[in-house]
């Protein structure tokens, strides 16, 4: 029995320090995001014992943060609306009709999912110029919307396909046309397909930053996780500040784990598990 | 024409109007992309758009003549299959132990998961911090229990700057492969870890022998799946180390870019070149794994 004791002693100790190092660095800048630069030099694991929460107006304020937060919302919210329409409308053809060619498409269209993105990222910088839509939110926003496409049809597809075929012929009795079957069928009852990939897709250009870095370049058009690389760059000496500017970006991403914690899990493991 | 045909005839446009929508986007900005970059990897391409032919010139001279792709591909390869071990172990570990019912372990899910969720600039500038020299946490450590000759700056040494930024990203990724071990675990039949706790053999010789051989499927899928992640890394470097010092942390990804628009070497048929090479080598690496490993290990029970 004292044996029995000292192991379970000893895998809550191991928990107990991994939960240190996992959650440590990220309570740390937390603590820092609300405490001013000169501050943390002088003792930079002192809690905040006056917490400055002017800060993050300060970082709203002056220093473009709103622009970037503001920009991060619009884009992603944006992008996401879109690839998961188009991505549901896509995924109920391959799942729910018999044509010539659909496996084909979907095989074209889910190999893209392990591509390097270097593959296509030269020739988009070109095509965003070409169409002057480089350093446009717009341009950004059809590149999120192609890069996620293949892999919520992917994960839509499988679902709706195995939609109970019953469903459709009741639909189809009812009168239903091609648009009302899509509408009133696989929508709703792909729902939770539907919300995983929804959040799956979010986070994923959330906290994009390759095809941000290559297609954005004026300030007042950065995405979070841009903004806070180049306030890092400039602003070396600011930690405080920068520190700030990471809990904007992080605390979205939080509450939206704290409120939707199963789903989300579900969500980024989804490819994964198959 | 008669109903049936007509029939026919709208279900092809419904179908059409379905697929249309993402059809369009997937030829505009996914497909003609990756068509354009193997047909740019031809050409020395000027900014000016000036386009002269090289043939394979391009990859020529980065397969013979280019000691910073070849030091990239090392690299690279190294973080990808370090790496996978790490998170798939210690996910595995880690669900393990949440799995055999420790108090808290709502909260400790939670705390071991978030890390996935948090954009890897912040989660490289988190680590940029904790590696500093003279305030990181890791050199007051080292401080604190004497080892001051250990300390240094980890990035900026090109001896550590690679394993450093190693575990700073399976940081972020352990997280995932535990909770994906967990549900794998929770789907197993609970009959079998039951008859492993009765036959009361040791939690090693448990693991070895029931938990590892039942989830085998999980865990190649996450072991490649992290691979193929890792071959593609890029975020965590460019905002810690820009792939340096000395080209010590450079990957095929940053290489590329940095060839692409940082050089200023006004040419996009070079990178371009990289990019078909390392578009290759990842595909022949998925078809290789998956054809070693696929359902010869699909287990029975």
């Amino acid at each position: 029995m004292r044996r029995d004791w000292l192991s379970r002693g000893l895998l809550w100790g191991a928990l107990a320090l991994y939960t240190v190092y996992t959650a440590g660095p990220f309570v740390w800048v937390a603590n820092m995001s609300l405490r001013t630069t000169p501050e943390i030099m002088a003792a930079p694991y002192a809690p905040a014992w006056t917490p400055h929460w002017w800060k993050f107006v300060e970082a709203w304020t002056t220093s473009n943060y709103g622009t970037y937060l503001w920009n991060s919302v619009a884009i992603c919210v944006a992008s996401v609306v879109i690839v998961t329409l188009v991505g549901a409308m896509a995924a109920h053809a391959l799942a729910r009709y018999r044509f010539r060619g659909r496996r084909i498409v979907g095989a074209a269209i889910f190999s893209t999912i392990i591509f390097p993105p270097q593959i296509t990222i030269i020739a988009l910088f070109q095509i965003m110029v070409e169409y002057d839509l480089y350093d446009t939110r717009l341009g950004l926003m059809l590149v999120y919307v192609a890069i996620q496409l293949p892999l919520t049809v992917y994960l839509l597809e499988a679902f709706f396909a195995r939609i109970p075929e019953a469903l459709y012929e009741a639909a189809k009795i009812d009168g239903y046309g091609g648009i009302e079957v899509f509408w009133k069928i696989t929508l709703p009852v792909g729902f939770p397909a539907i919300a995983t990939t929804i959040i799956l897709n979010f986070i994923h250009l959330w906290n994009d930053f390759l095809y941000a870095v290559v297609i954005i370049s004026d300030d007042n058009k950065r995405t979070l996780p841009l903004g806070i690389q180049k306030f890092m760059g400039d602003q070396m000496e600011d930690i405080g500040m920068i520190a700030t500017g990471m809990m904007i970006a992080v605390i979205p991403v939080v509450l939206f784990y704290a409120f939707f914690s199963e789903r989300l899990i579900q969500g980024m493991t989804a490819g994964a598990v198959k | 024409m008669d109903h049936r045909d007509e029939e026919a005839r709208g279900r092809r446009i419904e179908v059409a109007a379905f697929l249309l929508p993402a059809l369009l986007l997937f030829a505009a900005f996914t497909a003609y992309p990756v068509l354009r970059t193997f047909w740019n990897s031809l050409f020395e391409i000027r900014p000016n758009g000036n386009e002269i032919f090289v043939g394979f010139d391009n990859f020529r001279e980065i397969l013979t003549g280019d000691p910073v792709f070849r030091r990239a591909v090392l690299n690279t390869l190294v973080w990808s299959t370090v790496e996978p071990f790490i998170d798939v172990g210690l996910g595995l570990l880690l669900a393990l132990a949440l799995y055999t019912k420790v108090p808290f372990a709502r909260f400790f899910r939670i705390a071991w998961f978030t890390p996935v969720l948090i954009s890897t600039v912040v989660v490289a500038i988190i680590w940029s911090w904790i590696y500093n020299y003279d305030w990181g946490a890791l050199n007051l450590m080292l401080r604190a229990i004497g080892l001051d000759g250990m300390t240094r700056a980890w990035l900026g040494d090109p001896a550590t700057a690679l394993p450093a930024l190693i575990l700073a990203d399976s940081w972020k990724w352990v997280g995932f492969n535990m909770v994906v071990c967990l549900a794998a675990l929770h789907s197993l039949p609970s009959e079998v870890m039951e008859a492993a706790e009765l036959d009361n053999c040791g939690w090693w010789a448990k693991l070895c022998h029931v938990v590892v051989p039942m989830l085998r499927a999980t865990l190649l899928n996450l072991l490649i799946l992290a691979f193929i992640s890792r071959m593609k890394v890029f975020d965590l470097v460019w905002v810690t180390t820009r792939g340096g010092p000395l080209w010590a942390t450079e990957t095929a990804s940053t290489y590329t870019f940095k060839r692409a628009f940082e050089w200023r070497s006004f040419d996009l048929g070079y990178p371009s070149a990289i990019a078909v090479i390392w578009f290759l080598v990842v595909i022949a690496a998925v078809v290789v794994l998956t054809l070693l490993f696929r359902q010869r290990d699909r287990l029975e029970f």
